[in-house]
């Protein structure tokens, strides 16, 4: 404890000595920081109990079958009463494969520019204004998107990228401005801030005699990037990207305003309507009425906290491995 | 939401605010006991210490040394820490507060009308009136869990969801407190006001059967109309909505089609179009998309000038949703069943100025409501022409007397 002289120290070790107050100092920070870390734990482990428990009901029905079900009618009366995730769960591919897809480049390009281009002047401010993207809260977000965004898109983005790119079947179809293009841009916006921060501390940690090396050697800057600083930097890129990953698929709020919540099928068009797993969750669990419907969206909840740990186990699992793979050894920062 | 009112009454010893001082006694010595055991010193110098500290401007020559030889100061400084949790007593607490208040939840077709009558029934009553309107899904489910005084739906409650309710120690019942209509608004560039449908059209028009403005169907009602080749958009509610009941319930009456694939419910599924959350997210919906076609209550259609459609009542008139055409069809109500489910949507050709979706509104209470002494007389004035007095200029007509005794019979029958 704080405040007793290293001098004192001989004479207050002995147990005899020692006063209460140094007695039970100890075993008292010791349980706190013990009671602290295991609260984290409980908090995990009694949240996924609750969300499989209350997923109980809708699992006795349907069983592993819900995941490839592709339905969704809360409606009791009907002959298609029922639930099933299969939709969802291609609408949560589509929209984060693609997000990341655009976010990944970008981020690298943003943390390239910000470590190696800029007039270093500018790089604290930039990097400041990337990372305040981060604090735009979501659902601030999402109401951009429904309002501003969505009609862009409506009036001008997707019929351009129909009429340049018409032949791929991703950009076919009528655009009704919200759909799962809009939610994918919304999910862009999202994950750049975050991957692009991890990335630019990934390309900070590359030693600088690598970098001055391959100069000395005649590369140009482009060249030594190529050479240098991205294939060090791989592992950690991949960190940043599948941590962008866990963040685009939990998205409920701002994407829910953006998607336009149908069930369209799968299919290949990104100008369509969809849902995703967050998003239908967060629409629907207000005024679901019917246990089952509740078990139902508590069900897709258990497949959200299923997919992260194994997000996350992937991402340990790649970045452990590409960094054996570097001569170097020192991967990842994570 | 009033703040906390100082009670006058001498003697009375309010129990919440004597187990609040008990606590902050209790909590306090948590922290000096242990800390005057360990080290050692004599409990009356560590409280002393602690209320020179605190009292020491307030209180003269109570300075450290003074607290810890002279008896005097350690004695007031004690007097006065412990005066603190006797005066909590005089001070009226929460409780009194919590009685003062009403909280519901629910449909927001009802939530202008409720904005109208929270600041009047202050004003009258001292009792304030807090809602959020999260839909009538929302509304059942948090009266169903006790959540809520009251909750408010369009919908009247299924038997799985009167079921439901029941498990929170009594029924929960349905008291009709408001009127009004679903209308189908639409954004169509080139198209004019009040478009002529039927039923059946609407609901091929929300099943994605009729896909364009021009389809001969619609043309057929319109004579004379020149319309579009833009293809429809249907714009529905993804939240559990009153306004999808009642629109649900009405093609549901009118297409079997409709019923069997989309059925009647505050949330379905929608073969077609594009959701959005709540009446404020069709709206933003219809006015990003030409061509789209929603529903939304009619108090958000006047207020944000919405195009609206004229729908075909069985006597085969087109009545312009309105206070005179919701009255009429109300006005065919015979009799109101002992659960107060009424459904006055499509109603008989009896009523040629009847507008076919019209719906009421209900409050839903538990049967053993434990503010039932606040809750019925705000129920009470809710029913009564007082209030039903701020529902025309918001497009709510006005309840019939026969609603009006049902409701008033349903409201003596709470208890606390």
């Amino acid at each position: 404890m704080a405040g007793y002289a290293h001098a004192a120290a001989p004479a207050r070790l002995s147990a005899a000595n020692r006063s209460l107050a140094d007695r039970v100092g100890d075993p008292i920070l010791r349980a706190i920081t013990w009671l602290a870390s295991a609260l984290a734990i409980v908090v995990l482990v009694a949240l996924a109990y609750k969300v499989f428990d209350l997923a109980g009901e809708s699992f006795s029905k349907y069983g592993f079958s819900f995941v490839v079900r592709q339905e969704w009618n809360p409606s009791e009366g009907t002959r298609a009463y029922g639930f099933g995730a299969a939709d969802l769960l291609y609408g949560t591919a589509i929209t984060s494969f693609f997000a990341l897809l655009i976010a990944a480049p970008l981020s690298i390009a943003i943390a390239l520019f910000l470590t190696e281009l800029a007039p270093r002047r500018t790089r604290r401010p930039v990097a400041t204004l990337v990372e305040l993207l981060a604090a735009i809260p979501s659902v601030v977000l999402g109401l951009w998107g429904l309002i501003v965004l969505a009609p862009i898109m409506r009036s001008t983005i997707e019929p351009g990228f129909n009429s340049v790119f018409g032949f791929v079947p991703l950009f076919t179809g009528t655009p009704f401005g919200v759909g799962v293009f809009t939610a994918i841009l919304i999910l862009t916006i999202m994950t750049v801030p975050i991957v692009s921060a991890v990335i630019r501390e990934v390309f900070d940690t590359v030693p600088p005699e690598l970098r001055e090396g391959a100069l000395a050697l005649g590369a140009t800057r482009w060249e030594m990037v190529r050479m240098v600083i991205l294939p060090y930097s791989r592992s950690g890129i991949v960190g940043a990207v599948i941590l962008g990953l866990g963040r685009a698929l939990g998205e409920a709020i701002a994407v829910t305003m953006v998607i336009g919540h149908t069930l369209t099928g799968i299919h290949a068009s990104l100008f369509s309507t969809g849902d995703t797993l967050a998003s239908r969750i967060a629409s629907e669990y207000e005024g679901a009425t019917t246990s089952l419907q509740i078990s139902s969206l508590a069900y897709l909840a258990a497949i959200l906290l299923v997919l992260a740990v194994i997000v996350n186990v992937a991402a340990r699992l790649i970045v452990r491995r590409s960094a054996v793979r570097l001569p170097f050894g020192v991967g990842a920062p994570t | 939401m009033k703040p906390l009112q100082r009670r006058r009454v001498v003697g009375y010893a309010d129990p919440v605010a004597v187990r609040r001082a008990l606590t902050l006694t209790l909590f306090y010595a948590m922290f000096t006991v242990p800390f005057a055991v360990v080290r050692k010193v004599r409990l009356a110098r560590v409280v002393a210490r602690g209320a020179a500290r605190i009292l020491g401007p307030a209180v003269h020559a109570l300075d450290e040394e003074n607290a810890l030889t002279k008896k005097k100061p350690v004695l007031l400084a004690a007097l006065a820490i412990l005066a603190v949790p006797i005066a909590a007593c005089g001070s009226s607490s929460s409780s009194t507060g919590s009685s003062k208040t009403l909280v519901g939840a629910g449909s927001t077709l009802v939530a202008p009308l409720l904005s109208q009558w929270q600041p009047e029934y202050e004003k009258k009553t001292g009792i304030a009136v807090a809602y959020s309107a999260i839909g009538s899904g929302g509304g059942i489910s948090s009266i169903t869990a006790r959540d809520v005084d009251f909750g408010a739906s369009d919908a009247p409650l299924t038997e799985d969801e009167s079921k439901e309710a029941e498990k929170g120690g009594s029924k929960v019942v349905q008291i009709p407190w408001a009127l009004a209509a679903t209308v189908i608004a639409y954004n169509v560039p080139g198209l004019g006001d009040e478009l002529k449908l039927t039923g059946p059209v609407v609901a091929e028009i929300f099943l994605g059967k009729i896909k364009t403005w021009n389809d001969p169907k619609i043309a057929a009602l319109n004579p004379g109309v020149t319309l579009p080749a833009t293809s429809i958009v249907p714009v529905y509610r993804t939240d559990g909505s009153g306004d999808t009941y009642a629109l649900t319930n009405y093609l549901s009456h009118v297409s079997p089609e409709f019923k069997s694939t989309v059925g009647t419910s505050t949330q379905v599924h929608w073969p077609v179009g594009v959701g959005g959350k709540g009446n404020s997210g069709i709206g933003a919906a219809l006015k990003a998309n030409p061509g789209s076609i929603g529903y939304i209550a009619i108090a958000y259609v006047v207020a944000n000038k919405f195009d609206y459609a004229l729908i075909q009542n069985a006597a085969g008139k087109y009545p312009v949703p309105g206070i005179p055409s919701i009255s009429a069809a109300a006005a065919t109500l015979k009799e109101v069943p002992s659960n107060n489910e009424i459904s006055i949507v499509d109603p008989p050709a009896s009523a040629p100025g009847a507008y076919p979706i019209s719906t009421f509104t209900y409050a839903l209470v538990p049967l053993k409501a434990p503010k039932a002494a606040t809750l019925k007389p705000f129920l009470k004035w809710a029913v009564s022409p007082e209030a039903q007095a701020f529902g025309p200029k918001l497009e709510f007509a006005p309840l019939p007397s026969l609603v009006v005794n049902a409701a008033e019979k349903t409201i003596a029958t709470v208890e606390p």
